[in-house]
């Protein structure tokens, strides 16, 4: 199949002439954290691949011309928290409309299924999604069905869900441990464990109890390269009573635990994620833990989030790295979230909207904003799948006929 | 005197129950009860209380200033995809936040599939799901199911729509690639068995044995629907070689058949729907055929459909009124559904209508630019907030305190 489709396109090379290119973005600023671009290039694409990034690519080389000038050009966003098993449990959305119209051309599900019923996500969701989707297996085998099956340690098999992550290495990015309300450490040791055995990472969801807590957790429990998701959340606490950062969060990143973001319905808050801010306790990952709840109020779509993020203070580089190399580091895919000649075309283009735009955190306060991040165009393994501007597109008057209607 | 304690009473009871929500100082278009004009609506409950200029919104549980927007019934979309279909999207994220209220399956669940679908996701659904029932027991699952005329059983389709009047609006035919009016004709029977509307989406090839003329003028019932009306291939509403609206189709839509837009990935293009715009033939119903591909590159969603029709002539009120009590009327849910008048379920719709240079596309990714776009602020489902882009309804973080999560 692969070699049918080379033979096709060299036979199709001397029709084309000049035009080597499918798609070409030109003029946009280009924010390429994992390359070290920051600058106005042209990004071309050909046969699902980025072909070059470079200044001044002759738009004559191209089918099909796209003027960037007033836009961010960037890799596909990785959203390494959200939640399409669309046919699983209740909460679960489905993927494309949801990701790809926010630019995320890389989606991590969270933990919706473990080994008992990823197989069935896949075949129903992942395989037929635009949307590449990758998962967290959730340590327990059901998944994610409600604190009956979810407080169950004998659902949580370390074998079999190691050795479900191993058969599927190039799906199952790591182990999530959720929603655990027992007060032992059984979720998050077990869910280590597999991470630690099928040579993937954890993705902890923590509710600290007496005799559990959140300092323990992120010094002892979880190694470096693991994730703590909701880390601006209630349930953990990050910041003193005088709003200051917890030195056992410096000593935790400093050992190389990771701090997400996963917004969602409860987990991200101005009054924590502002004072962190402030003091430089930045993200390493910014996702949504998007769901049927929090994809309405608060809105928690990615370019949403991020836009949260820069109204707070960071710097529009920062954001981006933090939904495209930071990511993809975490996850273990370094070829993913990068612009690099020869990588899957994934890119996604966006606004940075000013005006006057209201930003809901979990508890639904708003924050009065000033600029706005939102994709206009993605790109997705070289195809064009939203384009909300026309930008790609031809207008009907120049068009010919192209139904049965002159 | 003897009345004078029962006067208190009453009075004290109506300044005792403040409203739950009030919009103020919005435009409203409310064609239903043509209203047309700066007013405020209140909600008490999941009803509407009150539609009127002034109102004394003290005591109010919530008060949104909507001045500068366009407040509407939620809107009813008459075709879209939930369940039984590849391309089903669950509605809350994509109905609720395009202002529409109401959606209506069209045809994904058969009779044998209408249970599954129910407890799936009409249960579990904020927005009201409404159902066009398809005349292949199976529902909507492709060719080979959907030609079987075999599983098109009137008597079995009557019986499931009786059984669930609450949700089943009437019945749907659709992508039947055989010769002859079988599934059309049995659908209609069915229709008839269950006092209920026909939604038809056929192919009109050569080889079918089947003409638009005979279907509208012959076979189609006052009543029943012809979706997919802006397509070239479905029903030839525009003749291709002379660009005239058929002579057929204006004599079908005054006998009483109705002609809904069903936009889609395939039936809205701008050669069809301008020519047909141009001569007076607009769709009796807005809507989307929204499912996992039109929801994309076409964005064929309501406020973009309503753009679209205002962008080739058609007022926003008429829009309005074709997206709200037209759709109501033809599933035989007015005025329940679809008006703001007073004691009805508080689906309320607030769009801001912009100004400015927007690209609109058509089913084959066409583009067409225009000067206006609707989109939807916020929405209200059974008196109930459930989207609020611009967080009208929220205090600023910085002054709210240690805030619980804010309903």
């Amino acid at each position: 199949m692969r070699r049918g489709l080379l033979v096709l396109t060299l036979l199709a090379a001397p029709c084309g002439a000049q035009q080597i290119y499918d798609l070409l973005l030109k003029n946009g600023r280009v924010i390429d954290p994992k390359n070290q671009r920051n600058a106005v290039l042209d990004v071309a694409i050909a046969g699902g691949k980025i072909a070059r990034v470079a200044q001044s690519i002759p738009a004559a080389h191209a089918r099909v011309v796209v003027e960037a000038g007033d836009y961010y050009v960037t890799p596909g966003l990785i959203d390494i928290h959200a939640h399409f098993d669309a046919q699983g449990a209740d909460l679960n959305l489905n993927p494309d409309h949801n990701a790809l119209r926010f630019g995320v051309t890389t989606a991590v599900d969270a933990g919706s299924s473990g080994w008992k019923n990823f197989e069935a996500f896949k075949s129903n969701v992942i395989d037929k999604a635009d949307t590449r989707l990758l998962a967290f297996l959730n340590i327990v085998g059901a998944g994610m069905y409600g604190a009956e099956v979810e407080d169950d340690v004998a659902q949580m098999d370390v074998d079999a869900a190691a050795a479900m992550a191993r058969k599927y290495p190039e799906i199952i990015v790591g182990i999530k441990t959720a929603h655990y309300q027992p007060a032992d450490w059984e979720a998050v040791d077990r869910a280590v464990k597999a991470a630690e055995r099928s040579a993937t990472v954890a993705m902890v969801d923590f509710h600290p109890k007496p005799g559990r807590g959140y300092r323990e957790l992120i010094l002892q429990h979880m190694r470096p390269g693991d994730i703590h998701t909701h880390f601006y959340g209630r349930l953990t606490p990050q910041l003193d009573a005088a709003k200051k950062v917890q030195p056992y969060m410096w000593e935790a990143r400093k050992r190389g635990v990771l701090f997400d973001v996963g917004h969602g319905s409860g987990s991200f808050w101005f009054r924590i994620a502002a004072p962190a801010i402030q003091q430089g306790f930045l993200p390493d990952t910014i996702s949504t833990d998007l769901h049927k709840d929090s994809v309405m109020l608060p809105r928690a779509t990615l370019t949403n989030v991020m836009s949260k993020f820069l109204n707070l203070g960071m710097t529009l580089e920062q954001v981006i790295a933090c939904v495209t190399a930071n990511p993809a580091r975490a996850i273990r895919r370094p070829e993913l979230g990068a612009l690099t000649e020869g990588g899957e075309a994934d890119v996604a283009v966006l606004a940075l909207d000013k005006g006057r735009f209201a930003l809901l955190d979990s508890g639904h306060g708003k924050l009065t904003a000033d600029k706005r991040i939102r994709c206009v165009l993605t790109v997705r393994a070289g195809k064009v799948v939203w384009d909300t501007e026309g930008l790609s597109l031809t207008d009907w008057k120049e068009a010919g006929p192209y139904s049965n209607f002159k | 005197m003897k009345y004078f304690p029962t006067f208190l009473f009453f009075a004290g009871l109506l300044s005792a129950q403040p409203y739950d929500l009030v919009l103020k100082g919005g435009h409203v278009i409310d064609p239903a009860n043509s209203i047309d004009g700066v007013m405020d609506v209140a909600v008490t409950g999941d009803r509407i209380a009150r539609v009127a200029a002034g109102i004394d919104a003290a005591g109010a549980r919530k008060v949104l200033d909507v001045k500068g927007y366009y407040v509407t019934p939620g809107l009813i979309d008459l075709h879209a995809h939930e369940c039984g279909y590849s391309g089903s999207i669950f509605p809350d994220d994509s109905a609720l936040l395009a202002g529409t209220t109401t959606i209506v399956d069209a045809g994904g669940p058969g009779w044998r599939s209408f249970d599954d679908c129910k407890a799936r996701v009409i249960d579990k659904a904020q927005t009201r799901v409404l159902v066009f029932l398809n005349i292949v027991g199976h529902g909507m699952l492709g060719p080979k199911i959907e030609d079987n005329v075999e599983d098109m059983d009137p008597q079995k389709t009557a019986a499931k729509i009786k059984e669930n009047r609450d949700i089943i609006v009437g019945i749907k035919t659709a992508h039947f690639g055989r010769p002859g009016w079988a599934a059309i004709k049995n659908a209609i029977e069915a229709g008839r068995l269950a006092d209920a509307p026909v939604m038809i989406d056929d192919k009109i090839f050569s080889n079918t044995g089947r003409t638009s003329r005979e279907k509208l003028l012959d076979i189609m019932r006052p009543g029943d629907i012809q979706t997919h009306m802006f397509n070239d291939r479905q029903v030839e509403i525009v003749d291709r070689f002379t660009g005239k609206v058929q002579p057929y189709a204006v004599e079908a839509r005054k006998r009483g058949v109705l002609f809904d837009l069903g936009h889609g990935a395939g039936s809205f293009l701008w050669p069809v729907a301008s020519k047909a715009m141009a001569q007076g033939f607009p769709p009796d119903t807005i809507s989307t055929d929204l499912h996992a591909n039109s929801i994309m590159l076409p964005e064929s969603d309501m406020p973009n459909c309503i753009s679209k029709m205002m962008l080739l002539g058609m007022t926003l009120q008429d829009a309005i009124a074709r997206s709200t009590v037209n759709p109501a009327k033809v599933i035989k849910r007015f005025p329940e559904l679809g008006t703001l008048g007073e004691g009805r379920v508080a689906d309320i719709a607030v769009f801001e209508l912009r100004e400015g240079v927007f690209a609109f596309k058509d089913a084959w990714h066409k583009k067409r630019l225009g000067s206006r776009k609707l989109e939807c602020v916020l929405t209200v489902r059974g008196g109930k907030v459930a989207h609020d882009a611009n967080g009208l309804g929220y205090p600023e973080w910085t002054s709210a305190g240690e805030y619980e999560v804010i309903e």
